[in-house]
C-alpha cells in the first residue's frame, strides 16, 4: 500500500499554495512543507473532507475552525489508501460507493416520482378538505369579495334593483327551505356574453349575462343558481383555492431552484387547469341542487332542460364552449339528472308567475352588450 | 509596531487600535486565530503518532509576508490570459438536485435551506481558477436563519399591513397608508437584500482557503439605491444606465479578496449612448437590442474592473448573449424546469469562456482578513428573487 502522496498545503492565513508530501499513519496524516520546512501531523478526527466527492474533483481536507488549513490532493486513490491503513479513516468518502450512489440516485429519482404523486392525490386533497372545513365563514366571506371584485369590476355589473330583487326572491326560496346555514348569498350578475356562472367562497355567486339571455324560464335560473348553491355550502371553490396554493408548494419544492420564468409558465397553466372543481364535487353538486329545487317546491324539469340545451347546443360557440370546459355537461350528467328528477316529488308551481320571464332575464338591458372575448 | 490592520489593511496601525476600521488589532487578531484553530483538539489517541511528528506547530507562526517569500520568488508572477474552468457536468448536478426534491418533499420543505448548500457547493467546488477550485462554506443551518430573519422582519409586516385594513374594514385612507408603507417597506429592503446577500455569499467563498468580503456600508448602499430608484423613475428611465453602474461600483469596489481589494473606475455616462439607442431600438427590434446593452455592459464592466495587478477582460457579444439567453429559457420551459442542471452547467461554462483575467496576477502575498457578517440579506434574496445569477 502506497503512504507517500503529493500534495498542495494551504495554511489559511495567504493565497500561496504549497507543495507538500503527505505520509499516511494508522491515526492521521504526516505532513511536510519543503518551501518552509514546516512538519505537521493532522490525526484522521481532526480532519475533514470537503471536496471530492464527485468525479474529476480534487481531495480537500481541512484542518482547524472555519478559516481552516487545506490539504489538496489531485489523485483519488489516496483515500482507497488512506481507508485501508488507518480505522480512523472510515469517514473519507470511498470511490468505490461512486457506483452504488448512482443507483441510490436513481432510487431517490423513483421515490421522488412517487411521493410528488401520492402527495397530488392524496395528501394535498386530503389537507384541502380539513382546512376548507375550518376556515371560518367570515374569512370566506371576505375572500369571496375579493374575487367578485377581481372577476367583475363595478363597472361591469348590471344593477337593475328590481329585476334583481327576482333573482334574489329565486334565492331565498331555494335557500328558504333548507336547515339552518351560515352563509348569506349575494348574486352579482356581470354584463359578459360569456356562457357561465361562478360560486366565489363565502355566499358569492356571479352570473354572467351570456347565461342568463340563454334561460328561457325563472326555473332554468333557479336550477343553474341551486347547483352553484351547493358550491357553496360544500365549500368547494374554498377547497379548491387550498388545493391551488398547496399545488403551488408542491412545485416548488419539485423545481428546486428554478425560479422566475419557469415557475411563472407552471402558474398560468396551472390556474386554467385548475377552473375545473372534479366530477365527483361536479355531480355532488347536482344531486344537492337538485334537492335544493325539489325541498323549495321548483319544478326541476327547468335545471334539466338548461343543461340538455346547453349540451345539445352550438357547442361550436366560442363562449359557450367556455361553460363546457368548467361544467363537463355530458349526456350521463342529464340522464342523472332525469333520474334523481323522477324519483322526487312534482313540483307545478310557477316561479315568477306574474310576469314573463324575458323581462326579468334583462338585467343588463340597457347596457350595450360588449363583444365576446377572443 | 507600525503593522497593517487584520481587519481593513490599513498600513500605518501605531497603537492597539486601527485609526481607519476602529478595530481593537489584538483582540480582532484572536478572534481570527480562533476561528482558524476551531474547537480545541482532543489529546491525540496514539502518543506514538505524536511523537512521530515532533514539530507539530503550523508554520504561521511566522508572519505571512516572510513565509511567503521563497515561493513568491520562485514563481514570480506572470502575463497572460487566464480563464476560470467548469469542470463538473450536468448529469452529476441532476443526480444533486433529484436527491434534493426527495428530501425536501419527505422534509415538508425544511430541507430546501440544506439543498441550497449542496448545489452551491458543487457549483463553487468544480469552478476552477489557476489549478485552483474554489469553496463553498455556508450552511444550511445559517439559510434557514437568514429566512427566519426575513420572515419575521419583512414577510410578516408586509402581510399584516396588507391584510389587517380588510379584515378589520378599515376605510379607504387606512388602506391606502397601509399600501404605501408595504411599498416603503419594499424599497428599504431590497437594497438590504442585494447588499446583504453579496456580502454574505462572498464571505462563505474561499479561492486557496482565502476568504472573499464584501466591506460595505448597508446604509450608504440603501441611500444610493432609493436615490437611484427616485431619479430613474423622475428621468423616465434614462437614468438607468448610470444607476446601475453606480451600483456595480459600490459593490465591486468594495469587494476583497482576502487583503486584496477589487477596483472599479467606470463611469455610468459612457453607456449613456448606448442606452439611448437602445430605448430607440427597443421596439423595432422586438426588445434584442437590450442584448446588445447587456453585452456591451458586461464588456465594458469586465475592462474597468482591476485586481491583484490585472484585469478583466470580456469578449461577450450581443449574439452570443441572446442566444444563451433565450434558449436557456427555452429549454427550461419545454422541460418544464427539468433540464436546468445541464442549462446550469452550460450557462456557467459559456460565462466562464467570454470572461478572463488579463495581466500580472500577484496572488501569493494576498492575507486572509475574513470578515463577520449577518444572513438576513441572504434570506431577504429569496423574497425579492435577488439571486445573483449564480444560484
Amino acid at each position: 500500500m502506497r503512504l507517500e502522496w503529493e500534495a498542495s498545503y494551504l495554511d489559511g492565513r495567504t493565497a500561496a499554495r504549497r507543495p507538500a508530501s503527505v505520509r499516511i499513519t494508522r491515526s492521521g496524516l504526516e505532513i511536510l512543507v519543503p518551501a518552509t520546512g514546516a512538519r505537521m501531523f493532522w490525526p484522521f478526527r481532526e480532519l475533514r473532507q470537503t471536496q471530492g466527492a464527485y468525479a474529476g474533483e480534487q481531495i480537500r481536507l481541512e484542518h482547524g475552525g472555519e478559516l481552516a488549513e487545506a490539504l489538496l490532493i489531485t489523485d483519488v486513490r489516496f483515500l482507497a489508501a488512506a481507508r485501508a491503513v488507518a480505522p480512523d479513516a472510515a469517514q473519507l468518502h470511498a470511490p468505490a460507493r461512486r457506483r452504488v450512489r448512482v443507483s441510490l440516485t436513481m432510487g431517490a429519482l423513483m421515490a421522488a416520482v412517487a411521493l410528488a404523486v401520492g402527495i397530488y392525490y392524496v395528501v394535498i386533497p386530503a389537507f384541502a378538505r380539513v382546512a376548507a372545513a375550518r376556515v371560518p365563514v367570515a374569512w370566506e366571506a371576505q375572500l369571496g369579495a375579493a374575487i367578485v371584485d377581481q372577476f367583475a369590476p363595478r363597472a361591469d355589473r348590471c344593477e337593475d334593483a328590481t329585476r334583481q330583487a327576482r333573482i334574489d326572491a329565486i334565492v331565498a326560496q331555494l335557500t328558504g327551505s333548507i336547515r339552518p346555514q351560515p352563509y348569506t348569498f349575494h348574486v352579482t350578475v356581470v354584463n359578459s356574453p360569456i356562457v357561465n356562472a361562478v360560486a366565489a367562497p363565502g355566499g358569492h355567486i356571479i352570473v354572467f349575462r351570456g347565461l342568463l339571455d340563454r334561460t328561457d324560464s325563472a326555473e332554468e335560473l333557479a336550477g343553474v343558481l341551486a347547483h352553484e348553491i351547493a358550491h357553496v355550502l360544500h365549500r368547494d371553490v374554498t377547497r379548491a383555492i387550498v388545493q391551488k396554493a398547496s399545488t403551488g408548494v408542491l412545485l416548488t419544492a419539485l423545481a428546486g431552484d428554478v425560479s422566475g420564468v419557469v415557475a411563472y409558465g407552471v402558474e398560468g397553466a396551472r390556474t386554467l387547469g385548475d377552473l375545473q372543481m372534479s366530477r365527483t364535487a361536479e355531480s355532488e353538486a347536482d344531486r344537492e341542487g337538485m334537492g335544493l329545487l325539489q325541498a323549495a317546491g321548483i319544478d326541476s324539469a327547468g335545471m334539466i332542460t338548461f343543461f340538455d340545451k346547453i349540451a345539445h347546443g352550438d357547442s361550436g360557440d366560442a363562449t359557450v364552449a367556455r361553460y363546457l370546459r368548467t361544467h363537463p355537461t355530458t349526456a350521463d350528467r342529464v340522464a342523472a339528472l332525469r333520474a334523481l328528477a323522477a324519483a322526487g316529488p312534482h313540483a307545478e308551481r310557477r316561479l315568477v308567475p306574474d310576469a314573463p320571464w324575458t323581462s326579468v332575464r334583462t338585467v343588463c338591458g340597457d347596457l350595450p352588450a360588449p363583444t365576446p372575448p377572443q | 509596531m507600525a503593522d497593517s490592520c487584520p481587519r481593513c489593511g490599513f498600513a500605518g496601525v501605531s497603537s492597539a487600535k486601527c485609526p481607519q476600521c476602529g478595530v481593537i488589532v489584538a483582540t480582532y487578531q484572536s478572534s481570527l486565530d480562533k476561528m482558524r484553530r476551531g474547537p480545541q483538539p482532543r489529546p491525540a489517541a496514539s502518543p506514538f503518532a505524536r511523537a512521530a511528528a515532533p514539530t507539530a506547530t503550523p508554520v504561521a507562526t511566522t508572519p505571512g509576508p516572510t513565509a511567503a517569500a521563497p515561493r513568491a520568488a520562485a514563481a514570480a508572477p506572470t502575463s497572460g490570459s487566464r480563464h476560470a474552468f467548469f469542470r463538473g457536468g450536468g448529469g452529476t448536478l441532476f443526480g444533486i438536485h433529484i436527491v434534493n426534491a426527495l428530501l425536501i418533499l419527505a422534509t415538508l420543505g425544511v430541507y430546501y435551506f440544506w439543498a441550497k448548500v449542496r448545489v452551491r457547493s458543487y457549483l463553487w467546488s468544480q469552478t476552477e481558477f489557476e489549478g485552483d477550485r474554489f469553496a463553498y462554506h455556508g450552511t444550511g443551518a445559517e439559510l434557514l436563519a437568514g429566512f427566519v430573519k426575513a420572515v419575521a422582519f419583512f414577510f410578516l409586516p408586509a402581510t399584516i399591513l396588507n391584510t389587517l385594513p380588510r379584515i378589520v374594514h378599515a376605510g379607504p385612507a387606512v388602506s391606502v397608508v397601509a399600501r404605501l408603507l408595504v411599498s416603503v417597506l419594499a424599497l428599504v429592503f431590497i437594497p438590504l437584500a442585494i447588499v446583504g446577500a453579496r456580502r454574505y455569499r462572498l464571505s462563505r467563498t474561499s479561492w486557496r482557503g482565502i476568504r472573499f468580503s464584501l466591506r460595505a456600508s448597508t446604509r450608504d448602499f440603501m441611500a444610493l439605491w432609493i436615490r437611484g430608484w427616485i431619479l430613474t423613475s423622475v428621468t423616465l428611465g434614462l437614468y438607468y444606465p448610470v444607476f446601475v453602474t453606480n451600483q456595480h461600483r459600490f459593490l465591486t469596489s468594495q469587494m476583497w479578496f482576502g487583503s486584496e481589494r477589487f477596483g472599479f473606475d467606470g463611469r455610468g455616462r459612457d453607456l449613456l449612448w448606448a442606452w439611448v439607442a437602445t430605448i430607440v431600438l427597443f421596439v423595432p427590434t422586438f426588445g434584442l437590442a437590450w442584448f446588445w446593452f447587456a453585452a456591451k455592459r458586461q464588456r465594458y464592466y469586465a475592462a474597468h474592473t482591476r485586481v491583484a495587478g490585472a484585469r478583466l477582460r470580456s469578449t461577450v457579444t450581443a449574439g452570443q448573449l441572446a442566444w444563451l439567453t433565450i434558449t436557456t429559457w427555452i429549454g427550461l420551459l419545454a422541460t418544464l424546469g427539468l433540464a436546468w442542471p445541464w442549462l446550469t452547467v452550460r450557462k456557467v461554462r459559456r460565462t466562464f469562456a467570454w470572461l478572463s483575467v488579463d495581466g500580472p496576477l500577484a496572488v501569493d502575498a494576498i492575507t486572509q482578513q475574513a470578515q463577520r457578517v449577518s444572513t438576513t440579506g441572504e434570506g431577504l434574496a429569496g423574497f425579492f428573487d435577488a439571486d445573483l445569477g449564480f444560484t
